[in-house]
C-alpha cells in the first residue's frame, strides 16, 4: 500500500515536472501529408457496441484528418486514391440502439462486413478495437488472432510496422485504455497490465516509430484516471433502489448488494462500491439482494434472492482505487516518455475529468453551444449506448484535445472540429451538404466485431434519469 | 393652406414605411437628412435645413421661409460571421444576414412666425435594428431575427435674437417602438435516439407598438460671420413594451421525446419588456472659408442605459439578456463646398465608437467601431432643394475573442452602403 502511494506521489510529481514541456516544440513538424493513427477501439470509432462506417467517420483520427484538410476514403477508394483510409465496415453491424425512453436498448438487426478488405495499401487509421499497448507492437492480424486485428492489420504487420511502412509525416497515438479497461470491465484489478510492462511496451512503440520515421511529427494522449465515472461503472447504484431513491433498511441506511468481494470473500458491498452495467440483468432476478429480504414482497418473487453478485460484477472501493492508482502510473509513463522524445501530450485525462458530473453538487459537465455533455448514461451525450465508448460528439471533443496538443506543440493553428457536424441538419451550416457521412451500402453479414457486451443489455434504469435530466 | 396639407401628406407617408437597421452606434440611426449625412452627420452647428429638427432644433430659427423636406436613407449591407477556430461549437461555421434594404424615412416642416420664431415638426425613425440571419444559422439558439422599429414625432419651437447670433430651440418628442425577437430552442442534451443536437422549438416574441415621451433642445451661436457653434441634446427615454410570445414545438423525430419535451415546453403567453434609449448629445463647430463650410462634431450617446434587455413572461421564468453597454462618442467631420450658384458638393468622415463590450457581442446585435466616408450633393433649383448622399461604412472586424457571455464565439465582419435622398421645397 505504502509503495503504491509513494509511486502515485512520484507519478504526480513527474506529471507536474513534465507538464511544462508540453508547450515546447514537438519533434518533427505538423505535416499531415502522410498521416497515420495508432490506437484502440476509440481510435477505430467503435460506438454503441459496434464498429460501422457511420461512426468510423467520427473516429478521433478521422476527425483530425478532416480538420487538417484530408479527405476520408470512400469504400470504393483504391491504393492510389489520395485519402485517409480506415478499415470501413458496413452497418449497422448490430449497433446498440435506444428503442424507447423506457431505456430499452437492443442491437439493430443486421450484421456488418468489411468494405475495404482488399484495399491496396495499409490503412492510415490502424486502430484495433481491444488493443493494448503491447498488442500495438505484437499483433499482426494473422488468422489465429481476433477478428478486429485481422480486420485492421490483415496479416501485413503490427500497427507500428504498418504505420512505419507508410513513410508517415505525422503519427497520432492513443493507446493504453484497454490496459485499464479489461480490469475495469471484469471488476478485477489483477488483470491490469503491470506498469513495468506498460512502460516497456509504450517506449518500444515510440522508439520503433521514431526509428522508422525520425522526422515525423507525433502526438500521444493521457488516459482517463476516473474509469469509475464511465456509465458502464457509474450507472447502477451499489444498493437497492426504488426508482432512484435508495431503499432503506431497518437501520435507516441503504441496503447494499451482496457480492463476492474478492477471493471468495462474500459480504455486503461497502459504501463507495460500483456495480457494473451488465450485472443489472442479474439483479433483476434477485442476485445481490440480501437473503434476509427473501421472504418480503416483492423480493420473494425473484428466484435468485440471497445469491451474491460475482466478483466480476462489482468493483469494491479497494479495487477501484487500485485501478485509479495504476492509471496514474500509466500517465506518468506516458508523459515522461513523451517529454523525453519531445512529443506533445493531449489531455484526455482532463477531458474525462471535466465531463463527469459530481452527483452531490451537480457541478461538472462540458457546455458546448446549446448542449451540456455529461457522463450520464443515454442522456449525457458523451458516452455511447455501450457505456464505455464515446458518441460522435464525444469523439469530436476527444479529437479536439489532440488538435489542441498539436497546435500547442507545433504552433499549428488547426481549427477545432465543431460539434455542429452533428446538428440534425448539419452540412448546410458549412455551406455544403453533409460531407461527414456517406452511405456504406447495405451489406448484411454476421458481425465480426466484438459482440460480447451486447448480450446482457436490456435495461430500464435510464428512463428516470432521462426524465430528471429533461426538467 | 394647400401647402400645409401637402406637408402633412409627406409626414403621413413617412410614418407607414418605417423599418430600421442599426447604423449609428448601437441601434441608433443618425442618418436623418441627406445634406447632414453627406457631411457625415456633422451638422449641429450648421443646422440650416429642416433636418435641424433632428440634429439641432435651434437651427430652424435661422430658417425664415416656410419649408418642407422629406426623404429616406436606403441602407444595404453585407456581413459575415465566421466561427471561432478555437471553439468546438462554431469552428468552421459561417453565417450572414438576409439581404434587406432598410429605408428609415424622414420628413420635416419648418414654419416661421414673425422674424424671430420658428415652429417645426419632424417625423423620423431615429432608432432601429434588424439582424435577420439566413437559415441554416448556427447561432439560431442565440438569435435568428431581431427587429426593432421606432417612429418619432418631434414638434419643436425655436427663437433667435434679432441679430441672429443666438438661437435656442426645444421640442417634445413622441416616440413609439415595436420589437420582435425570434430564436430557436435546443434540446439541452443530444437527442438520445440519434446522438444529434436537435432543435425542439421556436420562440417568436413580438411586441405591440408602445410609446413614451421625451424632449430635445439645442443652441446655436454665431460669434462672427465665419464661425458657428452648436449644441443639442435629445433626452433619454424608456419605452415599456407589451406583447406576446409564440412558442412552436419542433418535432425531434421521436413521438416519445416530443411528448417529454411537450411536458415542459412553454405555452404562448403575454410578455413585456423595456427598451432603454440613450440620450444623444452633439457639440459642433463650423467655419466658412471661401466657398467651403467645414464642421467638426462630437456626438455622444449614453448607451450605458442599455444595461440589460429584460423579457418578462406571464408564466415562464423571466429572461434577462445582460448587455452592459457603455457610453460612447462619434467624431464627425463634414465639408460642404458651394460649387456653383445651384450646386453644393459634400464630403465627410466619421469614426463611431461602439458601446458593446466584447463579452456581449452576439448575433442579436454584433456591433463594432465604424469608420465611414460620406459624399453628397445638393441642387437648388427654384423652390426645390434636392440633396443626395452616399455613406460608405466599414465596421471594424469584431471578434468575441472567445469571451462571449453566451458562449457563442466568432468574428463578425460588416460593411454598409447608405444612399440618402431628400427633396425639399421652400414656399
Amino acid at each position: 500500500m505504502k509503495t503504491r502511494f509513494t509511486k502515485a506521489a512520484a507519478a504526480v510529481a513527474v506529471a507536474a515536472l513534465t507538464a511544462f514541456p508540453l508547450f515546447a516544440a514537438g519533434r518533427g513538424s505538423a505535416n499531415f501529408q502522410n498521416f497515420v493513427a495508432i490506437g484502440d477501439s476509440y481510435g477505430a470509432g467503435y460506438e454503441s457496441g459496434a464498429l460501422n462506417a457511420n461512426h468510423q467517420v467520427f473516429s478521433w483520427p478521422a476527425i483530425i484528418a478532416r480538420q487538417v484538410g484530408l479527405t476520408l476514403c470512400e469504400p470504393t477508394a483504391v491504393a492510389t486514391t489520395n485519402c485517409f483510409a480506415q478499415p470501413l465496415v458496413s452497418g449497422p453491424n448490430n449497433e446498440l440502439t435506444l428503442r424507447d425512453l423506457g431505456g430499452t436498448i437492443t442491437p439493430s438487426a443486421g450484421g456488418g462486413s468489411p468494405l475495404m478488405l482488399t484495399f491496396g495499401r495499409p490503412y492510415n487509421n490502424l486502430s484495433i478495437p481491444g488493443a493494448t499497448v503491447t498488442d500495438v507492437i505484437t499483433l499482426t492480424g494473422k488468422s489465429t488472432e481476433g477478428a478486429a486485428s485481422q480486420l485492421v492489420l490483415r496479416g501485413l504487420g503490427t500497427e507500428v510496422q504498418l504505420a512505419a511502412a507508410q513513410h508517415p509525416t505525422f503519427i497520432a497515438i492513443w493507446i493504453g485504455g484497454n490496459d485499464l479497461l479489461g480490469a475495469t470491465a471484469a471488476g478485477m484489478p489483477a488483470l491490469l497490465t503491470p506498469t513495468d510492462k506498460f512502460k516497456a511496451s509504450y517506449e518500444a512503440m515510440l522508439d520503433q516509430l521514431i526509428a522508422a520515421a525520425p522526422s515525423a511529427g507525433m502526438v500521444v494522449g493521457t488516459l482517463p484516471t476516473n474509469a469509475q465515472a464511465v456509465p458502464y461503472v457509474s450507472t447502477i447504484p451499489p444498493f437497492l433502489v426504488n426508482g432512484t431513491a435508495p431503499v432503506l433498511g431497518p437501520d435507516g441506511k441503504p441496503i447494499y448488494y451482496v457480492a463476492d468481494l474478492g477471493g471468495g470473500n462474500f459480504g455486503q458491498l461497502p459504501a463507495g462500491s460500483f456495480v457494473l452495467l451488465p450485472a443489472l440483468a442479474k439483479i433483476r432476478t434477485g442476485y445481490g439482494i440480501p437473503a434476509a429480504l427473501g421472504q418480503i414482497p416483492p423480493f420473494n418473487q425473484l428466484p435468485n434472492v440471497g445469491k451474491p453478485l460475482a466478483d466480476s460484477d462489482v468493483l469494491t472501493p479497494t479495487e477501484a482505487a487500485a485501478i485509479v492508482t495504476r492509471a496514474n502510473e500509466y500517465n506518468a509513463v506516458i508523459t515522461a516518455a513523451a517529454a523525453a522524445r519531445n512529443i506533445p501530450v493531449a489531455d484526455i485525462k482532463g477531458l474525462f475529468d471535466r465531463v463527469v458530473v459530481n452527483p452531490a453538487t451537480g457541478a461538472g459537465g462540458i457546455n458546448v453551444g446549446p448542449v451540456r455533455l455529461t457522463n450520464a448514461f443515454v442522456t449525457g451525450g458523451f458516452f455511447s449506448l455501450d457505456g464505455v465508448h464515446l458518441t460522435d460528439l464525444g469523439y469530436i471533443l476527444f479529437a479536439n484535445e489532440y488538435i489542441k496538443a498539436i497546435n500547442n506543440g507545433y504552433n499549428a493553428g488547426i481549427p477545432l472540429a465543431s460539434i455542429t457536424q452533428v446538428f440534425a441538419n448539419n452540412g448546410a451550416m458549412f455551406g455544403h451538404e453533409d460531407d461527414s457521412k456517406f452511405n456504406p451500402g447495405s451489406f448484411s453479414i454476421t458481425s465480426s466485431a466484438a459482440a460480447q457486451m451486447k448480450a446482457v443489455w436490456s435495461f430500464a434504469s435510464a428512463s428516470r434519469r432521462f426524465r430528471a435530466a429533461s426538467h | 393652406m394647400r401647402s400645409l396639407s401637402r406637408t402633412f401628406l409627406l409626414i403621413a407617408f413617412a410614418s407607414v414605411a418605417v423599418t430600421g437597421a442599426a447604423f449609428g452606434s448601437g441601434f441608433s440611426i443618425f442618418e436623418q437628412g441627406a445634406k447632414a449625412t453627406g457631411m457625415a452627420g456633422a451638422f449641429a452647428a450648421t443646422a440650416d435645413d429642416p433636418s435641424a429638427i433632428f440634429y439641432n432644433p435651434a437651427g430652424i430659427a435661422q430658417q425664415r421661409q416656410l419649408s418642407i423636406s422629406a426623404g429616406a436613407t436606403f441602407i444595404n449591407f453585407t456581413n459575415q460571421f465566421t466561427g471561432d477556430p478555437n471553439d468546438p461549437f462554431t469552428s468552421g461555421t459561417k453565417g450572414e444576414y438576409e439581404r434587406h434594404t432598410f429605408i428609415p424615412p424622414n420628413a420635416y416642416a419648418v414654419i416661421p412666425f414673425g422674424s424671430n420664431l420658428s415652429f417645426g415638426l419632424g417625423v423620423f425613425s431615429g432608432f432601429g435594428l434588424r439582424t435577420d440571419w439566413q437559415d441554416p444559422w448556427v447561432g439560431r439558439f442565440s438569435s435568428r431575427d431581431a427587429d426593432l422599429k421606432t417612429l418619432s414625432v418631434n414638434p419643436v419651437i425655436a427663437w433667435q435674437t434679432s441679430d441672429g447670433r443666438f438661437a435656442f430651440g426645444a421640442g417634445y418628442e413622441y416616440r413609439r417602438a415595436k420589437v420582435a425577437l425570434n430564436q430557436n430552442l435546443a434540446l439541452p442534451f443530444p437527442n438520445p435516439f440519434t446522438g444529434r443536437i436537435t432543435d425542439i422549438g421556436n420562440a417568436r416574441l413580438s411586441s405591440d407598438w408602445d410609446s413614451s415621451s421625451g424632449w430635445n433642445a439645442g443652441i446655436l451661436f454665431k460669434p462672427s460671420e465665419r464661425f458657428r457653434i452648436g449644441a443639442s441634446y435629445r433626452a433619454p427615454m424608456d419605452i415599456d413594451l407589451k406583447g406576446k410570445a409564440d412558442f412552436t414545438q419542433i418535432s425531434t423525430g421521436s413521438a416519445q421525446l416530443d411528448a417529454v419535451v411537450g411536458q415542459t415546453f412553454p405555452h404562448d403567453q403575454g410578455i413585456s419588456t423595456t427598451i432603454p434609449f440613450p440620450a444623444i448629445m452633439a457639440v459642433g463647430v463650423a467655419t466658412t472659408m471661401n466657398s467651403w463650410d467645414i464642421e467638426f462634431d462630437v456626438t455622444h450617446m449614453t448607451w450605458s442605459r442599455f444595461s440589460e434587455l429584460p423579457i418578462n413572461f406571464e408564466t415562464q421564468p423571466d429572461v434577462v439578456r445582460v448587455q452592459d453597454w457603455k457610453d460612447v462618442s462619434a467624431y464627425r467631420l463634414g465639408l460642404n463646398k458651394h460649387a456653383s450658384a445651384n450646386w453644393d458638393v459634400r464630403l465627410g468622415a466619421v469614426y463611431d465608437e461602439n458601446p458593446q463590450p466584447t463579452e456581449r457581442v452576439s448575433p442579436l446585435l454584433p456591433d463594432s467601431d465604424r469608420v465611414g466616408a460620406t459624399f453628397g450633393a445638393g441642387l437648388h433649383t427654384g423652390p426645390f432643394i434636392i440633396d443626395g448622399s452616399l455613406m460608405v461604412l466599414h465596421f471594424l472586424d469584431r471578434s468575441t475573442e472567445g469571451r462571449n457571455a453566451e458562449n457563442f464565439n466568432g468574428e463578425y465582419k460588416t460593411d454598409a452602403l447608405l444612399w440618402g435622398v431628400n427633396v425639399g421645397y421652400r414656399f
